[in-house]
């Protein structure tokens, strides 16, 4: 099936409809917030929903339902950053190991294997904690550890090209490895690193979340979706339902991204 | 005619395993050269070899002086982009790129080599589709869109398109049907009537050569156990091995038939000797072998060449029982 076939599915075009007003979201989210997502008041600290707070108010009486708004390009931004990162060092050399010989392959993959073994939020405190506190240390730290699953993938998706006969007959002509990567395999392995980096945002989504639920990247008032999450969860004695709305905003958001991903997936939409 | 390409003591290994061992064979400028051996005989690695696709680990390849095995990194690149000599894979589904138009295909090494502007490559192209007989509307067309025989006349567009002066095909007939076989065969006749290509045909299957081809070289185990004429080959074969050859293939006419089972070992048959990797490579399988045969024979002969010990001698050791069980059969 193709990609442009997948994406008639009802589960791809439900998916791409919430993608989609995520990504306005994202873009647009600060501007059609009904109020200021810093504007402190005591007053109205911890109220349940109403019409003028959609999801009520957090403990220092902020809009939730704004908060969540504005901080939806922040969480966007940086879960895309890592993807781009892991994409970066995962997708060339996954294919640079195929192509340049043994040598090469030996060593990536080594190194590969290396990283592999790093757990995903320890690492990225460590990093911060050396690099500085900041969401792009660490969205890199976490691209870095995404780099091992786009390595393994590209690399599988063009292990088979490798050896391919119209691959061999483009050596046959005197074409370069570039020329041969760029029209013989590429076009190949695209719609496989695809799914992958749609499924890797919405682990990265869920990653972002954690690590500003940690107070690890953005730092306070700033809102991000994991931030509004963990000031929901402090107060869980008062609002126990308040937390259910941010999670279920990170929710919807990794499921769509994984539908997506499963509707594209080569061979095997359904 | 000249020597258009040289194979001198060729050796190839593949984990060890030796796949071709000390093959000479010389290839004539204008002729059709048909290379016939059974499965795992060498033929694709041989045809591989030439254009540098299986490793080479003794001896030289070359092609009017150009000695193809020394040629590394930016000159071989070089060579390959002036398409003298092209490969047209066995395969034609997995030799084309799915995702790619027929026109795409065939253009591609006139894409690579550079040296021509759209316009030529797209006259090219289309030239090259007519030459081989394909209708100019499949050149939109993806293979997986296509008959097999158009696939592999497509194969064969994309390897004349490049005008070469020596064509190894191997297997072109094989997945085919008896009109597409003809079609494909005549084809290549075609292109050394009427363009002067040398051609090399690799084939499992007598029958498909014997209409076409000049010379045939017959392949076993790795080695060449016999070379000439395609017409004397096939009606007076000096070597065992091509006498069986000849005699299994039903459809190729001999003027003294000699039937099959007199030319396999008997089911009690016991080799006069061990054979190691040194000997005749047909030796475990020979009725005739004797001591002798533990060392590999030399190649006799110049135009008409055989590598056997008993060229001569081994058809008057024929069973006489066998051959008239089956004459009178």
């Amino acid at each position: 099936m193709s990609t442009l076939t997948a994406v008639r599915l009802p589960s791809a075009r439900l998916a791409l409809s919430v993608l989609a007003v995520v990504t306005f979201l994202a873009v647009a989210g600060g501007t059609v917030a009904p109020h200021d997502p810093l504007l402190q008041d005591p007053d109205l600290a911890l109220r349940g929903p109403s019409l003028i707070h959609p999801f009520g108010t957090d403990y220092l009486g902020r809009d939730v339902f704004s908060r969540l708004l504005a901080g939806t390009g922040t969480t966007v931004v940086a879960a895309l950053e890592s993807v781009g990162v892991g994409l970066a060092l995962g997708v060339l050399p996954g294919l640079a190991s195929l192509w340049l010989g043994r040598t090469v392959e030996w060593v990536l993959l080594r190194a590969v294997d290396a990283v592999m073994t790093l757990p995903f939020i320890v690492f990225a405190i460590a990093v911060t904690g050396i690099l500085g506190n900041g969401l792009s240390q660490a969205m890199v730290a976490i691209g870095v550890l995404f780099a091992p699953l786009f390595f393994r993938v590209t690399r599988a998706a063009g292990l088979s090209l490798t050896r391919a006969h119209y691959v061999e007959a483009a050596e046959l002509f005197g074409a370069s490895r570039w020329r041969i990567l760029r029209t013989h395999v590429w076009g190949k392995v695209v719609p496989t690193v695809a799914v992958t980096a749609a499924q890797a945002t919405g682990g990265a989504l869920l990653a972002v979340s954690s690590l500003t639920f940690l107070g690890i990247g953005v730092q306070p008032p700033a809102p991000t979706w994991g931030g509004v999450l963990a000031s929901e969860l402090g107060f869980l004695s008062q609002q126990p339902w308040a937390p259910v709305i941010p999670a279920a905003l990170i929710m919807v958001a990794v499921a769509a991204l994984n539908a997506l991903a499963d509707a594209i997936r080569p061979g095997g939409a359904a | 005619m000249s020597t258009l390409l040289a194979v001198d003591g060729l050796d190839v290994t593949f984990d060890r395993h030796r796949v071709l061992a000390d093959l000479s064979l010389h290839v004539q400028a204008g002729e059709i050269l048909g290379i016939i051996g059974e499965t795992g005989s060498g033929k694709t690695t041989l045809a591989r070899a030439v254009v540098g696709l299986s490793p080479v680990r003794a001896g030289r390849i070359t092609f009017e002086g150009t000695d193809l095995t020394a040629l590394r990194g930016k000159a071989r690149r070089a060579w390959r982009r002036a398409g003298q000599v092209q490969y047209v894979f066995q395969d034609p589904l997995r030799a084309l790129d799915p995702q790619h138009t027929v026109a795409r295909i065939v253009a591609e090494g006139l894409v690579v080599a550079g040296t021509l502007d759209r316009a030529a490559i797209d006259a090219r192209v289309r030239a090259a589709l007519a030459q081989v007989g394909l209708d100019q509307s499949l050149a939109a067309r993806l293979p997986g869109q296509i008959s097999g025989g158009q696939r592999q006349r497509v194969l064969l567009a994309r390897a004349v398109a490049l005008q070469p002066r020596l064509l190894l095909c191997d297997e072109p007939v094989s997945a085919l049907d008896a009109s597409n076989r003809n079609h494909v065969l005549r084809l290549l006749a075609d292109l050394r009537d009427r363009s002067g290509v040398t051609v090399v045909v690799i084939s499992h299957d007598l029958s498909s050569l014997a209409g076409i081809a000049d010379r045939v070289a017959v392949l076993y185990g790795g080695r060449l156990v016999e070379q000439g004429p395609i017409g004397r080959v096939l009606s007076e074969p000096r070597h065992p091995y091509t006498a069986l050859l000849t005699a299994s293939a039903p459809s190729v006419r001999r003027e003294h038939p000699i039937p099959a089972r007199a030319l396999r070992p008997a089911p009690d048959h016991r080799p006069v000797a061990a054979f190691g990797p040194d000997a005749c490579s047909y030796a475990s399988r020979c009725p005739f072998a004797t001591q002798a045969c533990v060392t590999a024979p030399s190649t006799a002969g110049s135009e008409w060449s055989v590598a056997c010990h008993h060229a001569d001698a081994w058809r008057s050791r024929l069973a006489v029982g066998a051959m008239s069980t089956r004459r009178t059969a």
